[in-house]
């Protein structure tokens, strides 16, 4: 709209040049974005000579192999299915509880809080989103994840734990470091996306529709299960699995809580690692292309998990802009 | 006294227990969103009083203005060197991010305009380790362990947030002081310049000190670039550079008790510099959106 009118008023030169130059932005972020993907493609392609997507996926074994006598490296294999579980299981920990206490949280501070408290609690919750994750990651190693192991961990472990095999820890030594704790300080640091998107969508349910309802009777609450989340709900999915693309790429603040073990884990509390975490702790000592291909291998899956949300979400969003919420 | 009048009304005014189930679930919902809200907050009460708590014994003087192999330890070497990187990326991605952003904002067709939002969502998404890796694949080869590969690795995370923003800013400044500059006869690039960005430039630098911030406290894609040093860089982006988070990280994994101090005390050092920008940055604008 804007464009087209400036653009039919233009065509002196001096505009084309300063059309050209700012364009230039706008293709070197294509380009980059092109670049990442060849790149990854390109890198991981070695790999796929010794072994298939499938076993990379499948396969729990991360090996690099020895060295036989003419020199050449035999029995690598490079399985990822423990860091994926541990990216799976980490950011739906951090879903879980995030998700109802974000929500929760917004509701609270769109619906309830009077305006002298929602102003700064607002700012709060945006401040941790300022807070570095390697911070966070020093927080949780020193004191966040013994006090999550003696409790959370412990009630759960003892609670579920006989009968659910995931669940199970031993309550005389448990370990050291583990997935359910990564998961958890996960949840806490995507908490100010989930807060901050759900309040904008919540706060875009038009108010005619509040007064109507409450009009005929309703109760706040009523008002809010009724009307509001129905109304915002596509925004809150969206705002859900936004939070979900960041939990699963972050790496450093996972890779000092999570113990950073092989395989797939016998339990949540055991230490485990996520395809993030296993890059950073890996790609130092990988050498040679297919070693270096497996490295691209776990980054490219990383790079396609987030691209895919980051997809759907923008479809979400958009069907919630043209189908109504935003009056 | 009791008339058939006086028997309706208290009907009416009193509630049913129909009527009281609602107002107490209504109450309890009241108490569980507020508990929520507080529960959402705790987090960061608990992380700053516990940095601050281990980080104090460790803050002296010295720490401010000395290196890592100086007699009295401090991490000068790596509070200069994440200045320089985060400085120079955003030197890098600033221009052509609010480029692009003016770009998409002011001349884009709707089918480029679409294009470049989705790549801009997608770069979004892109984990700080993807690129750290990228830059660790194609520059670490070419330039070894450096800033230059470093600061590649941040701009791409940082490019994304400053086309975003400006182009969100520039969208805020109204079609008709555009058309009044054009039918003035001022050219379409000198209106886009002096009027629109002119107008939205308070935003536009609030977007390129946000992406500062962000720059400031990425980690694993400096790990895997610039790397971490003992010795004092300034402005040698070919070669290897400290910076707070790789102290942090390195430091917390050591042995004896004065270096993972030390991890604190930085660590204490960088949160409140990143806590500092934001708050000046959104007090201020929130400011302006209320003036």
């Amino acid at each position: 709209m804007a464009g087209m009118e400036l653009r039919r008023a233009g065509g002196m030169s001096a505009d084309t040049l300063f059309r050209r130059i700012t364009g230039t932005g706008v293709l070197i972020l294509f380009v980059v974005l092109t670049g990442l993907v060849v790149a990854f493609v390109g890198y991981s392609n070695p790999l796929w000579t010794i072994q298939s997507p499938i076993d990379f996926l499948t396969s729990s074994t991360w090996s690099t192999g020895t060295i036989d006598e003419s020199g050449q490296i035999v029995d690598a294999l490079y399985g990822a299915s423990g860091a994926l579980f541990g990216t799976v299981a980490t950011s739906l920990i951090a879903v879980l509880f995030a998700a109802p206490i974000g929500i929760l949280a917004a509701i609270f501070l769109v619906e309830f809080a009077p305006p002298r408290l929602a102003a700064p609690l607002t700012f709060i919750v945006e401040l941790i989103a300022a807070i570095p994750s390697v911070v966070f990651g020093l927080w949780a190693a020193g004191d966040l994840s013994n006090r999550l192991r003696d409790t959370i961990e412990w009630w759960i472990a003892s609670s579920f734990g006989r009968f659910l095999p995931f669940l199970s820890e031993d309550p005389e030594s448990p370990a050291a470091d583990s997935v359910f704790r990564a998961g958890f300080l996960l949840a806490i640091m995507i908490l100010p996306m989930v807060v901050a998107v759900s309040r904008e969508f919540i706060r875009s349910v038009p108010i005619s529709l509040r007064e109507g309802y409450i009009g005929m009777g309703a109760t706040k609450w009523e008002v809010i299960r009724d009307v509001i989340l129905p109304t915002a709900r596509i925004g809150l999915i969206g705002g859900v699995l936004l939070a979900l693309g960041r939990a699963i790429g972050e790496t450093i603040a996972v890779t000092m809580v999570i113990g950073n073990a092989e395989g797939v884990p016998s339990s949540l509390f055991q230490p485990g690692q996520t395809v993030a975490s296993k890059i950073a702790s890996n790609i130092g000592e990988a050498s040679g292309e297919i070693a270096i291909g497996a490295m691209a291998a776990l980054g490219l899956s990383l790079f396609l998990l987030t691209t895919v949300i980051s997809l759907v979400v923008r479809v979400l969003v958009r069907r919630f802009a043209v189908t109504g919420g935003r009056a | 006294m009791s008339t058939p009048v006086a028997s309706i009304a208290k009907l009416l005014t009193q509630p049913t227990s129909g009527e009281r189930a609602r107002q107490r679930i209504n109450g309890g919902m009241r108490v569980i969103v507020g508990v929520s809200a507080f529960l959402a907050i705790l987090p960061l009460i608990a992380l700053i009083l516990f940095v601050i708590l281990k980080a104090a014994p460790y803050l002296v003087p010295t720490f401010f203005f000395n290196n890592p192999l100086d007699k009295e330890p401090g991490v000068l070497n790596a509070i200069v060197g994440s200045l320089q990187l985060s400085g120079l990326t955003v030197l890098i991605s600033g221009p052509i991010g609010i480029a692009g952003g003016v770009y998409l904002s002011e001349f884009a067709s709707p089918r480029v305009v679409a294009t470049g939002e989705t790549v801009i969502d997608v770069m979004l998404g892109v984990p700080s380790i993807v690129a750290g890796v990228f830059a660790y694949l194609i520059l670490v080869p070419v330039l070894g362990f450096s800033g230059w590969a470093a600061v590649a690795a941040l701009s791409i995370l940082t490019l994304p947030i400053m086309m975003r923003s400006t182009q969100e800013v520039l969208r805020l400044v109204p079609q008709a002081i555009r058309e009044a500059s054009l039918a003035l006869g001022v050219p379409v690039w000198k209106t886009a310049l002096f009027v629109s960005v002119r107008t939205a430039l308070p935003g536009i630098l609030t977007g390129v000190i946000l992406a500062f911030s962000r720059a400031l406290g990425e980690t694993a894609p400096l790990l895997m670039t610039a790397r971490g040093t003992n010795a004092e860089n300034w402005l040698d982006f070919s070669t290897t550079m400290n910076a707070m988070p790789i102290v942090i990280y390195q430091y917390s994994n050591a042995a004896g008790d004065l270096l993972i101090g030390q991890a604190w005390a930085t660590a204490l050092i960088l949160m409140v510099i990143a806590l500092t920008i934001n708050v000046l940055v959104r007090g201020r604008t929130v400011n302006s959106r209320t003036a």
